[in-house]
């Protein structure tokens, strides 16, 4: 076994660590890899909102005959709600990673190596967001091809496309903080599913807001759900309202932001724990 | 050799929240221990004695609540990030990604830790070939044997060339030909290549075969060290099972104490 006399001493490079860049590039490339070769994850991620489009499309087209939808195609109002509803539900998942790697010692050996922390918790991210852009694309098309029109152009499908990242990244680290911190599998996908179904109808993903209940509508205008809704529908309609997508923009900013930052702290407060 | 212990620890005190009401778990209670550089040391003691929390306070992972540390010169708690350059762990669990094959575990391993591309390439092929896993190599880890696994996760452990080797139980688990093979091996990294192997092992012979010396551990505490040879004469007994009895009090039974 021992034939060839290698030496364990010599070190391959002085570099005393790779800088933080590529440490969450080499993180994000593993985990794109790991996800690859799950094809059943990758399928299942990209036909979930075609048949949301396809079902929530069919059932409720009768709504814009309710006077006061104010809309005249059900599925062109549809898509942008759809778009950040896929956020929400797959983003649910994206702590799971982190909790395999408890359980089968990964993250012990990451934790005792000279690896940056942010790195870890970044790298994994940036697949999260990577997967949630092809969604976003995948669904956008087949929604066109259903009938929706996006009169905002592709500046308008771009924006749209952008606050779905920002939705999913906010969405993303929530997962990743509380996988950190429960540790436990069917805690995640308990609280992922507490939170998720009813963050949908507490917003105008599905409706407009002139039809919800009052109590609804006081509860969507502080649902990132709303916000996000809201800055791809105008971004994709004929006028763009600047205002909407700049303050519900820098919302879902600060909100990806704070999360993310919860985020690299429960890893940090996971490594306490130990 | 340097004259500085590769590992230098103090008092080490580790307590864990009991939780609901009930104290705290005290799973290290003023732990000492000193292991020489270039030497293979082995931490017996039976499940829950504070084996594996000592590796993990030692390598950074973890944190003690009291009492100092030193390995390959740097404190644990000051200088985590140092000792981290110069350790490698092998835990109980398996350091490799399934998913990933050995090869790619290998490289993204030694990347992570500032190898570049061709370079890390190279530190890949030259472990897969140390370790005897050339055939394995492109065939996902999830799919490979436990023993194969193994000397994976050992492999990545020494991706660094670290001056620390810490393997917590690396052949629990295993069959008799792939724990004869892996001995071998640990034996080899210390002889040819000056690593300092702390090992934690509760089998005996084990302990026996590979060990320069050995720290019993009991209750959080060391309650003898020393070569299996000395500690065996001091008692006047024929094995390390003796030893353990007169020391911790009790028979080793490594299962049923837990």
């Amino acid at each position: 076994m021992s034939a060839a006399p290698v030496s364990v001493s010599a070190p391959p490079a002085a570099a005393a660590r790779a800088p933080w860049p590529v440490q969450a590039g080499l993180v994000a490339r593993r985990w794109i890899v790991d996800g690859f070769r799950l094809p059943w994850g990758l399928g299942v991620s990209v036909i979930q909102p075609v048949v949301w489009i396809v079902l929530f499309g069919n059932v409720f087209k009768a709504v814009t005959q309710v006077p006061g939808f104010g809309h005249t195609s059900y599925l062109t109002f549809l898509v942008p709600g759809i778009l950040m509803m896929t956020m929400l539900y797959s983003g649910a998942w994206a702590g799971t990673g982190f909790i395999d790697d408890i359980r089968s010692g990964v993250m012990d050996r990451l934790l005792s190596s000279p690896v940056s922390r942010s790195a870890l918790v970044a790298g994994q991210l940036v697949q999260q967001l990577l997967l949630s852009l092809i969604q976003g694309v995948v669904l956008l098309l087949i929604g066109w091809a259903a009938g929706a029109r996006y009169a905002g152009g592709p500046t308008g499908m771009a924006i749209a496309l952008v606050a779905s990242l920002l939705l999913a990244a906010a969405f993303c680290s929530v997962s990743a903080a509380v996988a950190l911190t429960a540790r436990d599998q069917t805690a995640l996908i308990g609280i992922s599913t507490l939170v998720v179904l009813p963050a949908t109808f507490l917003s105008t993903a599905l409706m407009p807001v002139a039809l919800l209940p009052h109590w609804v509508q006081a509860t969507a205008r502080y649902n990132p759900l709303t916000w996000a809704t809201e800055l791809a529908r105008t971004a994709m309609s004929p006028s763009i309202d600047g205002r909407v997508v700049l303050t519900r923009g820098l919302l879902l900013l600060a909100l990806a932001a704070v999360t993310y930052a919860w985020s690299v702290a429960a890893m940090r407060n996971y490594q306490r724990s130990l | 050799m340097s004259p500085t212990p590769a590992v230098e620890a103090t008092g080490l005190v580790k307590t864990y929240p009991g939780g609901r009401g009930r104290p705290p778990v005290r799973a290290l209670d003023g732990l000492d221990l000193t292991v020489p550089a270039g030497t293979v040391h082995g931490l017996l003691g039976p499940n829950g004695a504070g084996k594996t929390t000592t590796t993990k306070v030692l390598t950074t992972l973890s944190t003690a609540s009291s009492g100092t540390a030193r390995v390959a010169g740097h404190d644990v708690s000051r200088e985590a990030d140092a000792v981290r350059r110069a350790i490698g762990y092998v835990s109980q669990g398996t350091g490799a990604d399934p998913l990933l094959t050995p090869r790619e575990n290998l490289v993204m391993a030694a990347r992570l830790r500032g190898a570049g591309r061709s370079a890390a390439s190279e530190r890949a092929e030259e472990l897969l070939g140390r370790m005897g896993l050339h055939d394995e190599a492109g065939r996902r880890t999830g799919t490979l044997s436990g023993g194969t696994r193994r000397k994976l996760d050992v492999a990545l452990g020494l991706v660094d060339a670290p001056r620390v080797l810490f393997l917590d139980e690396p052949t629990t688990g295993l069959d008799p030909e792939a724990r004869a093979s892996m001995w071998q091996e640990i034996r080899a990294l210390a002889a040819d290549d000056e690593v300092t192997v702390l090992l934690t092992t509760h089998y005996l012979e084990e302990a026996d075969r590979l060990a320069d010396a050995v720290s019993i551990i009991d209750h959080g505490r060391v309650v003898a060290t020393g070569s299996p040879a000395a500690l065996k004469a001091e008692i006047g007994g024929a094995s390390l099972e003796d030893v353990y009895l007169h020391h911790a009090g009790r028979a080793w039974d490594a299962e049923a104490i837990r």
